[in-house]
């Protein structure tokens, strides 16, 4: 890199830091960047607090060992903001790369007001080169698109808000 | 990327970390709050908790290979460590596949092929069928020759299941009959061989390494006999039965088989040893294996970095030291989340967890106090590996390690490995893998 790009690099890095910024990705042709910043990692015992608050199956549910007025959630590197209405999320069903259009340059498949019905394609998650169409699993009012065009998507991780009819 | 989960994923994540390699690691939600995932420099969440759905589901992990942008994937033991599917499209996506090639896992994982192979490079093997039995006559036709007692074995699977020992030709057809079933079941292939079944067996097994330069060399063997249902309990290193010429002789034969194959990376080739001392080769894995610290201990060699440095490309001279030796005893003792006695698996929240420390104990583990043991995947929670200079100084230290692992909120196995400690039969080294059949009859007596 030349050092006036290791300079932009620099301030841009501080920006991030700043602004609290998680992960930030660039694929830019001649430049592909990727940084991931640390996040103050919970402590063990706030993970398990956390693990016994949410229930999976027949795991018996415990009290947490202190008390606390407000157990933080753990961070989850590049997961969206819990929205604050009682909203629908559509989640992946697999891991791979969110695109919200057919294919570069085209118009996305669903945008923030427009209707969906159940079973509507609205956006495609790639993996293994192949593009695996992903359905609206309710019907209605698309809120907010919670992930960005060429993101990495974790199995499970919420892609849109619907508000359901 | 570790393709696996729980205190062997931890290995490797350990392994990497001291070469400075970065990790990925892969998790079904069950395992969100896992050790594996916490010290991963990367985690991605591939699925829903079931095995199948997420660390088996070979498309899941690959997309996760591939948005983390990984150069290589490490198995682990289990789960697709012996799937010689994964391996290729592993080898398809341009990602390195920690182990051997998809060639010969498929060579050495098919029971019949394999002991063909051997049987060309002069391993002794056990009398047995010529591959798959096609009904039960041929079943009987096959005993007959052999002699009873035999056994009848599933093609494609292990673990005990899928098994039968059939003692005389009356019992054949009905055996037959529920082996092929419970073969089908757990494996989705019915077939069966057969081998001698030999009465009061031993189990050891060699350790061997291969770089990808064709050097292959082994790091002598262990002594897996206490086993449960043909889950193994506690494992050393090196047997008392293996004799320093015996030793030498089975290392060079593997040595010239393997090579001849072509196998890279860790493997191991277990053998049964029969009342007279005599080795008969049954199988071998084509990974890493679960009991590996107790050869860590006694040969100083790291094998899971062996197995990292190999697929990098580096050669065995620069990996193992000029002689390899043996330097005392190892005994390593499998703490399953299970009741000592009714083996009922225990699933749940650990409330209290302390791992004993000190000289010459090791505790490989993913669990910690407040964590949770899931239903979902295998009982083991952890590992003691207590080294000594002699098998005397290892049992003392494993007794005086196992009384000071307290694991609270759930049941485990410490209770049943104290009691197999103090066990006058076992203290003397006096057992094969029907030991646990009798101990167990005596504990309830």
């Amino acid at each position: 890199m030349k050092p006036e790009d290791i300079q932009d690099l620099k301030e841009l890095i501080e920006f991030l830091k700043q602004h609290g910024v998680a992960e930030f990705d660039v694929d830019r042709g001649d430049l592909k960047l990727r940084l991931k910043f640390n996040q103050p990692a919970p402590q063990l015992s706030e993970l398990a607090r956390a693990w016994a608050t949410a229930p999976a199956g027949p795991v018996p549910q415990t009290q947490p060992v202190a008390p606390t007025s407000q157990v933080p959630a753990p961070t989850v590197p590049g997961s969206a903001p819990t929205p604050a209405e009682d909203l629908h999320l559509v989640k992946s069903p697999i891991v791979g790369t969110y695109y919200g259009s057919p294919s570069p340059g085209a118009p996305s498949f669903v945008s923030s007001g427009d209707h969906v019905e159940k079973g509507q394609v609205i956006c495609i998650v790639e993996a293994m080169k192949l593009m695996n169409e992903i359905e609206a699993d309710a019907a209605g009012e698309i809120v907010k698109c919670l992930v960005t065009n060429g993101q990495p998507i974790e199995f499970g991780q919420p892609l849109f808000s619907i508000r359901v009819n | 990327m570790i393709a696996n989960r729980g205190e062997i994923a931890l290995r490797v994540i350990n392994a990497c970390r001291e070469l400075g390699i970065r990790t990925v690691a892969v998790y079904s939600e069950a395992d969100r709050n896992s050790l594996h995932v916490r010290f991963a420099d990367e985690a991605i969440c591939i699925g829903p908790p079931r095995a199948a759905d997420s660390y088996l589901n070979v498309p899941a992990v690959i997309s996760a290979a591939e948005i983390a942008n990984v150069d290589a994937i490490h198995p682990g033991y289990g789960l697709l460590s012996e799937n010689a599917n994964f391996a290729e499209v592993c080898r398809a996506s341009n990602i390195k596949f920690i182990g051997p090639p998809p060639e010969v896992t498929r060579l050495m994982g098919e029971k019949e092929k394999a002991r063909q192979t051997m049987k060309d490079a002069k391993v002794p093997i056990l009398p047995g069928s010529d591959g798959v039995l096609g009904d039960e006559s041929e079943a009987l036709t096959v005993a007959k020759t052999i002699g009873y007692p035999v056994i009848l074995k599933a093609k494609a699977g292990g673990g005990g299941r899928g098994m039968r020992i059939v003692r005389s030709g009356e019992e054949l057809p009905n055996l037959f009959q529920a082996a092929s079933t419970e073969a089908a079941n757990a494996f989705g292939n019915g077939e069966l061989y057969m081998e001698k079944f030999i009465e009061q067996p031993r189990h050891i097994e060699f350790q061997v390494l291969a770089d990808e330069h064709g050097n292959v060399a082994t790091l002598f063997e262990r002594e897996c006999s206490i086993q449960r249902r043909h889950q193994k309990l506690i494992e050393e290193a090196p047997s008392l039965q293996v004799t320093p010429q015996m030793r030498e002789e089975v290392g060079k034969t593997l040595v010239r088989c393997l090579t001849h194959i072509g196998y890279q990376n860790a493997g191991t080739v277990e053998f049964l040893m029969d009342e007279d001392g005599k080795l008969y080769f049954i199988e071998m894995n084509t990974r890493i294996q679960v009991e590996h610290p107790v050869t860590e201990a006694i040969t100083g060699v790291d094998l899971v970095k062996a197995q990292l440095r190999i697929a990098s490309g580096e050669k065995l001279s620069d990996i193992l030291p000029p002689k390899l030796e043996i330097r005392g005893h190892a005994i390593e003792c499998r703490i399953n989340a299970e009741h000592p006695r009714k083996f009922t698996p225990s699933a749940g929240k650990i409330t209290a967890f302390n791992v004993p420390g000190g000289n010459g104990v090791r505790v490989d583990t993913a669990q910690y106090s407040e964590g949770v043991v899931p239903p979902y995947y295998d009982s083991l929670i952890a590992k003691l590996i207590c080294y000594g200079v002699d098998r005397e100084e290892a049992m003392v230290r494993t007794e005086r390690a196992l009384s000071q692992f307290i694991v609270q909120g759930i049941d485990t196995s410490i209770p049943l490995h104290q009691a197999i400690f103090r066990d006058e039969d076992f203290r003397a080294g006096k057992f094969d893998t029907k030991f646990m059949e009798r101990f167990l009859a005596r504990q309830t007596e």
